[in-house]
């Protein structure tokens, strides 16, 4: 034998004696993957003004934080950046800058200037041509796990809601507290639908 | 200095590797478990406590680079942001396929191998499947029956611990039982609608699974966070991770070498048994060789037969223990995603706390009683209910303070049955070598040729049929059939290629998953499967190893082996 660490490992599998509460914290700390970085990579200055105006009307700050808090902006540019196809990140971005064109042909200047009584007429008539598409759609294809997107699901604002509800909803801040109770070391199969659980 | 020679050598540490390892040391056999992948240590690899906003894509997962190194894996529903590296490259384990019959082959190669990512759903066979092949006139007979399995089946329960629900069915036996889970709100409801609308048919019951709800033999019960596939710091599921490989170590007898890709075992044609086995060093990509006495490989269906199919000798042009010319035929996996979904009213102030990881269970009803007329055999539905979060708003029209307010809370109780069958043996569903390809590590790939049957095709149908019947009669609304067109592979139950069978003529294993053309040599895993059942099959095959290992030791102290 060349390796005797292969022996070392199962060393390491002792048994617990409670639940560890404590390690929770302790491993979710050692396996943070990154700190957001503060500088953008796609998004310029006025397209993340934008970005960041429009999350926000989606999921406000109301009696708990909203999309600008939890720092969606910054999740839409990584995925801009590292995960879409080219050709997802160009739709996008062209979005953008026809919501800047609309504005500017309805109330004369750039999206972020307008009220927000304006700025909610925009979103509003961008998201029921996600709606007015969607109802046309055939009903989704079920045969397969994975079908390809729908025209409605590649619209700009049905990719603005998308990102802006998972960067808002997965966020520390955002994740609901039914999500949130992942340790709480229990299982209540029929509880009432409000009021905190209690760990055991 | 002269050769060391193990008593045992056991190729693969998953779920029956683990088994092997700690049957054969704890009955006095030095062991030397070779394992082709990483080691993995639970204290740093597990990841299960990290939540989703510090994972980089917030379980969106990492696009890019599963399209480039894991393009077949990430079709597995496992394959996440967290658990990824507890599936292979599939740059560095190529296999190939013929152009219009895809195969998907999930596969885990470390230290614990698939054990860690299994679905833990663990359901007996019974003898209406072990009689199946012999009543039908397919295939070969078993040559074992339920009375040869049930003890064996008791054992490895005991061990691993299986939480349940007894219901008295003799198509699917009752084990060995934990407390079981409870049903959600939800699942109660459609329970009662199928016990009144189907008596004596169909029953709900919750799932069969390897996950503790109390202390079992030190570890500890389930803390419900549910992703148990990323690892579980509280060894709450049975892995070999958690509880064989510790098991075979605390004998003292086991050795256990990760970075061993096994090309080939060495036959001597003298003494008609394994001499040895060749390794490739994952890291240094050095050959070498260890003996033993005995030799069990537990390296997955797939992965035991290439083994086979790459140690060929001039007797055994095709393939070592190929004298029947059966090695490789035979390949099944159960066919799944018939089904339905729907929603389920009354309920909307109830909710679940925490996340059981478990669903419910429908036993097998077809051509139990009473014979279908559209196919043989028949399929049971895993699934359950769920409410619906707040991805349901992606979907729908809105935005602002209303709707982010409704989306914080839950939203409609969500119903569905999946439906998981089985699959026939048929002899044109085969591996081979590919003489055109290697993987990372040299040694030759499988080509695999399989595609689903007109049994199961029709099966899948209805699945979906029988799955809206239980959701009308339980009320739901929107109910939604489906049919998935899912390739084979996608189960990851993938087995036979080396069945078990009384005639050396056209079986490759006996009734102790023992070669037939070499005594010392047994093969463990899902490749021994004479038929598949429609049951999830881990249980199985731990049961199958634990009785070879108990055989085998036996045969040696006799002097037979």
């Amino acid at each position: 034998m060349e390796r005797r660490e292969a022996i070392r490992l199962l060393a390491t599998a002792a048994i617990l004696p409670v639940f560890p509460q404590k390690l929770v914290t302790l491993c979710r700390g050692v396996h943070a993957q990154l700190a957001p970085s503060a500088a953008l990579r796609v998004l310029n200055a006025d397209q993340d003004a934008t970005v960041t105006a429009m999350a926000e009307l989606i999921i406000p700050t109301t009696d708990t934080p909203g999309a600008k808090a939890a720092r969606v902006n910054e999740f839409i540019d990584l995925m801009l950046a590292e995960w879409y196809p080219d050709e997802d990140r160009a739709r996008f971005l062209a979005g953008l800058a026809d919501v800047d064109a609309r504005s500017r042909v309805a109330y004369g200047k750039n999206f972020v200037n307008c009220d927000e009584r304006d700025q909610v007429a925009i979103l509003t008539a961008l998201d029921a041509e996600v709606s007015r598409l969607r109802e046309s759609e055939k009903p989704s294809d079920l045969s397969s796990k994975t079908p390809p997107p729908t025209p409605s699901q590649k619209h700009f604002f049905h990719m603005l809601k998308h990102l802006t509800l998972i960067g808002y909803f997965t966020s520390e801040i955002g994740t609901p507290s039914e999500e949130r109770h992942q340790f709480l070391d229990l299982y209540r199969p029929c509880a009432p639908l409000h009021g905190e659980p209690k760990a055991s | 200095m002269p050769e060391k020679i193990y008593d045992a050598i056991v190729v693969g540490s998953g779920i029956t590797g683990g088994w092997a390892a700690k049957e054969l040391t704890e009955k006095g056999l030095n062991t030397l478990v070779l394992e082709a992948g990483r080691s993995i240590t639970p204290d740093v690899d597990y990841i299960e406590m990290v939540p989703v906003w510090q994972v980089r894509f917030r379980g969106l997962r990492d696009r890019k680079r599963l399209a480039e190194e894991q393009p077949i894996q990430r079709l597995g529903g496992g394959c996440d942001e967290w658990a990824n590296k507890f599936f292979v490259s599939d740059k560095e384990n190529p296999y190939t396929t013929e152009p219009d019959k895809p195969f998907l082959w999930i596969r885990g190669r470390q230290v614990g191998g698939r054990s860690i990512t299994w679905g833990r759903q663990s359901y007996r066979l019974s003898e209406l499947d072990l009689q199946a092949n012999a009543r039908e006139g397919i295939a070969v007979d078993w040559p074992i029956g339920y009375r040869d399995l049930a003890p064996w089946y008791d054992y490895v329960e005991d061990f691993i611990g299986v939480s349940g629900q007894a219901e008295g069915l003799a198509h699917l036996p009752d084990g060995k039982f934990l407390p079981p889970m409870p049903l959600n709100c939800a699942e109660e409801l459609v329970k009662q609608a199928i016990a009144r609308h189907f008596p004596g048919e169909r029953l709900l019951t919750i799932g069969r699974a390897a996950v503790l709800t109390a202390k079992h033999r030190g570890r500890l019960a389930c803390h419900y966070c549910g992703p148990c596939h990323r690892g579980c710091m509280t060894r709450s599921y049975f892995s070999s991770l958690n509880a064989t490989l510790p098991a075979a170590e605390a004998t003292g007898r086991l050795t256990l070498r990760p970075y061993s890709v096994v090309q080939n075992l060495i036959f001597d044609a003298k003494k008609r048994r394994i001499s040895g086995v060749r390794i490739i060093d994952g890291q240094t990509l050095r050959a070498l060789e260890f003996r033993a006495k005995v030799v069990f490989l537990c390296a997955s269906a797939l992965e035991s037969t290439r083994i086979l199919l790459n140690s060929a000798t001039p007797e055994f042009p095709n393939g070592l223990a190929n004298s029947s010319g059966e090695l490789g035929r035979n390949l099944m996996d159960h066919t799944m995603g018939g089904g339905a979904s729907g929603t389920l009213l009354g309920l909307e102030e109830r909710r679940a706390i925490g996340n059981r990881p478990n669903g419910i269970y429908v036993p097998r009803f077809r051509n139990v009683k009473s014979k279908h007329s559209g196919f043989l055999r028949g399929y049971g539905f895993q699934g359950g209910a769920v409410h619906t979060n707040w991805r349901r708003g992606i979907e729908m029209s809105g935005f602002g303070a209303d709707f982010k307010h409704m989306l914080r809370d839950p939203g409609p109780w969500r119903f569905t049955f999946y439906g998981f069958g089985e699959c026939l043996p048929r002899r044109d569903n085969y591996v081979e070598i590919d003489k055109e390809r290697v993987d990372a590590w040299g040694v030759p790939v499988l080509k695999i040729h399989c595609s689903w049957g007109e049994n199961e095709r029709a099966m899948l149908k209805d699945m979906a049929i029988t799955a809206a019947e239980m959701l009308a009669a339980a009320g739901a609304r929107d109910i939604e059939p489906f049919v998935e067109n899912n390739p084979p592979g996608l189960t990851i139950h993938e087995m036979g290629t080396a069945r078990m069978g009384n005639d050396p003529k056209t079986s490759v294993l006996n009734g102790y998953c023992q070669a037939h053309d070499a005594k010392n040599l047994f093969v463990t895993d899902g490749a021994c499967m004479t038929s598949s059942g429609n049951q999830n099959p881990s249980l199985t095959y731990m049961a199958l190893t634990s009785r070879a290992c108990y055989y085998a030791v036996e045969q040696m102290k006799r002097g037979a082996l």
